[in-house]
């Protein structure tokens, strides 16, 4: 117990500097220590993917860019949504300004953070469906805390995911799995996730799920990052292109 | 034991044929009974790749192929080491000359091992990092022994492993496990590479693997050859031609980069502490 609270203030007085850019829909601390990025999404009631929420996303990985962060880690100030996906409300009688405004904000984030010369985890404390899924799968790696549900679940909404989104589904749980997931809208349990390799670890609780999430990061440690970033970029290339 | 002796002198009288372009550095035998040949790495201390070890590898393949051979084992003569991969010394203050065609060789030598019309198992009985690994991927089939280590870990030293050393292993545990692989530059245990699908069998020994190595062999007795080769080329075509496609803009680009003084620097250092190893 004692030793949980001195390591929790040791935590803490390893300067959690607050980024001045934060807005209200994304929070962004940076562990001037590791500088490892925690980024959470924070648009009550469930993170919709809204223009607003999209703008700010992109700010923050624009920025993350500039000053050469050294890993991200994505979750949600939601104890139940990691996020809920595009909007509704943006795709229904949309106005022809915003919803490509909005579509272009996705192209945008999609590119710069499956992209990503730095290695980002997702953290997902939440469920996470269609655009939620798709932050999820941009990310390098994948925790998912128990008794939630993953998916990109486009077609029972009449709607069908883009093809760079499929691709890059299909490179993380292969053809077959993904044919299966995507024509039924498939939202998988956290059980089944881990199964199937759609995320690739479970964590039982969001403490448990950062630690995990470090662990990974720390693996870079002593990786050259030039070689890492563009090893990265040879195998994501085709699919940033595409889009 | 009556029968093991039955066995061993059964074995006296498949006569065991030896290339007469068996190299110093590859020893190449074909069994004459299975047509099956055994090219056994031999340039110690670690099989490094190097331009010697990688032309008499290419002109084995070459020789194979046109001998029509049944069946390929790759192996190593070290008990510690399938191969540590690509020799360094071909990148430390290179000749140009040497070092194209360095790169030129090993680029040739994947194309016949990874698109080989015969059958290919490669019995990893030892360590095998990087190059070391590309050769066992490029094979159909893996068998490996206890207690050593294999993938690609260019990473770790600072270098990046070509898009078709990425086919290679995408081909064999997936791309998602190929992306978490390559940016880690992870070396797996032999259990975690069985784990993952990185290699296909383990064995006690080195006798065990090659008999693995034949059971794998027999699954081809009764499949007309031709049937099989244009099955398998279906399969790796695409991943041979984006290589020979851009062989030669490869080639450029690295020999562009090779000379970076950074990366000599680097390379310099990492050779300077291998002598310090040594010197222990």
């Amino acid at each position: 117990m004692a030793l949980r609270t001195a390591r929790n203030l040791a935590y803490c007085l390893n300067s959690i500097r607050n980024y001045s850019t934060n807005g209200p829909l994304v929070n962004v601390t940076v562990n001037e220590k590791s500088g490892f990025a925690t980024v959470t999404l924070q648009n009550p009631p469930v993170n919709s993917m809204n223009l607003e929420l999209l703008t700010e996303i992109s700010h923050t990985l624009q920025q993350l860019e500039k000053n050469k962060c050294r890993g991200l880690i994505l979750t949600s100030a939601s104890n139940k949504v990691f996020s809920a996906g595009i909007d509704i409300f943006e795709l229904h009688k949309p106005n022809s300004d915003r919803i490509s405004q909005t579509w272009s904000f996705v192209q945008e984030i999609w590119i710069r953070l499956y992209g990503s010369a730095y290695p980002t985890v997702a953290v997902i404390n939440g469920h996470a469906t269609a655009g939620g899924c798709l932050l999820t799968l941009a990310s390098e790696y994948r925790i998912m805390l128990n008794k939630f549900t993953i998916g990109l679940n486009e077609t029972q909404v009449g709607l069908t995911p883009p093809t760079w989104l499929i691709d890059a589904m299909k490179n993380t749980i292969g053809g077959k799995q993904t044919e299966f997931a995507l024509t039924a809208g498939t939202l998988f349990e956290t059980e089944e996730a881990l199964k199937i390799g759609l995320v690739d670890e479970v964590a039982q609780s969001k403490h448990d799920a950062i630690e995990k999430a470090e662990k990974f990061l720390n693996k870079f440690k002593r990786i050259p990052p030039h070689a890492r970033s563009i090893t990265k970029a040879k195998l994501r290339g085709a699919n940033i292109q595409a889009v | 034991m009556a029968l093991r002796a039955v066995r061993s002198l059964a074995s006296l009288s498949n006569p065991i044929r030896t290339y007469s372009t068996s190299g110093p550095l590859v020893n190449v035998s074909i069994n004459e009974k299975t047509g099956i040949a055994t090219a056994t790495l031999q340039r110690p201390p670690v099989n490094s790749l190097n331009l010697e070890l990688l032309t008499e590898l290419c002109s084995t393949l070459e020789q194979l192929e046109k001998n029509k051979s049944r069946g390929l084992i790759l192996t190593s003569s070290s008990n510690t080491v399938f191969s540590a991969g690509l020799d360094i010394y071909e990148m430390y203050k290179p000749n140009m000359d040497r070092y194209k065609q360095f790169w030129t060789t090993l680029q040739q030598t994947w194309i016949n091992l990874y698109g080989s019309s015969y059958p290919t198992v490669a019995v990893v009985n030892g360590h095998a990092p990087a190059g070391g690994c590309l050769l066992a991927l490029s094979c159909e089939y893996r068998i490996m022994l206890n207690n050593f280590t294999i993938g690609l870990n260019e990473t770790k030293l600072g270098m990046i492993a070509p898009t078709w050393f990425a086919a290679s292993m995408r081909n064999a545990i997936g791309t998602r496990q190929t992306e978490l692989a390559l940016i880690t530059g992870n070396l797996f245990t032999t259990d975690e590479a069985l784990k993952i699908g990185l290699v296909d069998e383990v064995a006690q020994s080195k006798d065990e693997a090659l008999e693995k190595a034949g059971k794998f062999f027999d699954k081809f007795k009764r499949i007309p050859p031709h049937a099989r080769t244009m099955t398998k080329t279906l399969l790796r075509g695409a991943d041979i031609q984006a290589l020979v496609k851009t062989r030669n803009e490869e080639m450029n680009k690295l020999t562009a980069f090779i000379n970076d003084p950074k990366l000599q620097e680097a390379i310099g250092m990492y050779l300077e502490s291998l002598k310090q190893k040594q010197n222990k």
